[in-house]
């Protein structure tokens, strides 16, 4: 049995904080079997309320403060369905509370939302939930880079740097370098993607992608999108 | 009736999307709509910079600007991602004026025309339903898809969130359960299959940096729009189409054979039973098989009368 299968909730706390006994006597008495499974209780001493001001600072996630827990963020959420221990309620818990270890803990999820706003939609309080958690993502990469996936730094990297220095996308070539860049070229070899690469090269979609060229002026707009904020 | 409006197609539809971009144009001529481009665009930002606060801003601040500036006051948009990023930005121009002076500062500091009233941003669909008429469309119909069982999918960005993205919630459109596209399929002659994942994510953000999620997501709406009973999914967002057309067969890696499914854009359906070509409508450009199923309903169909 997984470590704590019992617990209703599960995924609300973390690893070491349960205490799993083969054989558990207390005060004389063997409570083993049912019993066997403890909680350390939590004690939060170190509140770090630095995450909350960050968030916060970035004005379009001002609206967290609104947030009263009700949950219905989570339950609706696609990737909480999909990936375990993504829920953002508790992500915004954990940065009004200033649980910030809990968060860097789970950096390498929280990053995975897929900006549905389907929480944003439901939410009571209009908390703007899914800008709020991909604040937090982007604020944890500041801070814990290396315990997010690699792919998370890249893919942000190129798009943001394809943004910033064309004005427009050109997506073949995005795609390219998100893969070199992991060294994951073979793909751009996989079925699927050659199929599609050779058919786009025949029926002129290549060319037309390579003459988009960019936006007018986009020297000045370069300096203001890409001076730090 | 001739009827002017500005129209915005983006990144992917000026290139590999194409296939949207043209079968919007032959919709929108056939039904008297002068579509005039939105001048010296950029990239609306595909919500990449949304961690940098007013930053993610400047790019839609900066095409609505252009406009503006260009006279008019009102765009339609076709692909979903371009559609919440410019709405998103109106809507906060609108609402909050710290915000709004904010990004008028940031596109003055780059030469660029500002934001001067809140622009109209209209999603083509809903554009169609409620300038157009389904009235019209119907009429307008040369060869009616009978016999095509279609299920819609719409993604996120087109109706959430309700505010946000204000045109569908001014033209009644519901953010819970919508229903445009269907209203238009049916005017088509199509017969609408619905089914679970009308509204469901495909994961499109992190198609390529999560694709374990992705798959899943992508797997799962394809089986269950075919399992519904579907010959094709119709969708409205190019970058859905990156995963559930494009990179099916990692949706059928995922999820298996049942997620095979052809996937058009709902705007080729209309240019097809409005009276073009497979070929016009470049259904050729989709990956997942419907160039076939649209032909072979053409072939099987009578010719359509003459106009
Ligand atoms: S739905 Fe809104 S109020 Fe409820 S927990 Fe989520 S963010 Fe907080
Ligand atoms: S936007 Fe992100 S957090 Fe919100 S429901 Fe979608 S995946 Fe979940």
């Amino acid at each position: 049995m997984p470590k704590g299968a019992g617990i209703i909730e599960r995924s609300l706390v973390q690893d070491d904080h349960i205490l799993e006994h083969e054989n558990l006597v207390m005060d004389g008495i063997d409570v083993s079997g049912r019993w066997n499974t403890m909680l350390k209780s939590r004690v939060h001493a170190d509140r770090d309320l630095d995450a909350w001001d960050t968030v916060r600072q970035n004005l379009v996630a001002t609206s967290i403060d609104n947030c009263i827990q009700c949950g219905m963020c989570t339950a609706g959420c696609t990737v909480a369905h999909e990936v375990e221990g993504f829920n953002p309620r508790q992500f915004i818990y954990w940065v009004r509370t200033g649980r910030t270890e809990e968060l860097k803990n789970q950096a390498d999820v929280v990053w995975r939302c897929v900006g549905c706003y389907i929480c944003t939609h439901h939410c009571p309080k209009e908390v703007n939930t899914a800008e709020v958690i991909e604040t937090i993502g982007q604020w944890l990469r500041t801070v814990v880079p290396e315990r997010m996936d690699r792919a998370f730094h890249v893919n942000h990297q190129v798009y943001r740097n394809h943004l910033i220095s064309r004005g427009r996308l050109n997506l073949p070539l995005l795609q390219t370098t998100f893969l070199r860049a992991l060294g994951r070229q073979n793909e751009l070899f996989a079925p699927e993607m050659k199929k599609t690469a050779l058919k786009m090269v025949g029926d002129g979609r290549v060319l037309k992608t390579l003459r988009m060229g960019r936006p007018h002026r986009w020297r000045k707009n370069r300096q203001v999108l890409g001076s730090e904020a | 009736m001739s009827h002017e409006t500005a129209y915005f197609p983006g990144c992917s539809l000026k290139t590999i999307d194409r296939a949207y971009d043209v079968s919007t144009r032959l919709v929108a001529g056939d039904l008297g709509l002068n579509l005039v481009e939105v001048e010296d665009y950029a990239c609306c930002g595909v919500g990449e910079l949304k961690g940098e606060g007013l930053k993610s801003h400047y790019l839609p601040g900066r095409n609505l600007g252009h406009l503006l500036q260009q006279g008019q006051t009102e765009v339609m948009v076709s692909c979903n991602v371009c559609y919440h990023e410019l709405s998103r930005t109106a809507y906060a121009w609108s609402r909050n004026e710290s915000v709004g002076t904010e990004i008028n500062r940031m596109l003055e500091a780059a030469g660029e025309p500002g934001i001067t009233e809140t622009p109209s941003v209209r999603n083509t669909l809903e554009y169609l339903v409620t300038v157009v008429g389904l009235d019209k469309i119907a009429q307008r119909v040369r060869r009616p898809l009978t016999g095509l069982r279609v299920a819609p999918y719409y993604g996120c960005l087109y109706h959430r969130p309700g505010a946000m993205v204000s045109s569908i919630q001014v033209a009644g459109e519901d953010p819970e359960r919508p229903h445009f596209m269907h209203d238009v399929l049916r005017a088509l002659g199509a017969a609408v299959v619905a089914h679970p994942a009308e509204t469901t994510c495909c994961g499109g953000k992190n198609l390529l940096s999560d694709e374990r999620t992705a798959g899943k997501l992508t797997g799962r709406i394809l089986s269950q729009a075919k399992e519904a009973g579907a010959d094709v999914l119709a969708l409205m967002c190019p970058k859905c189409a990156g995963g559930l057309d494009a990179l099916q067969p990692r949706a059928i890696k995922a999820a298996g054979e049942g997620a095979r499914l052809p996937v058009v854009y709902y705007t080729q359906l209309v240019a097809v039973a409005f009276g073009h070509s497979p070929e016009a409508a470049y259904l050729k450009d989709m990956e997942s098989g419907s160039f076939d199923v649209i032909r072979r309903l053409l072939q099987a169909a009578p010719k359509p009368a003459l106009v």
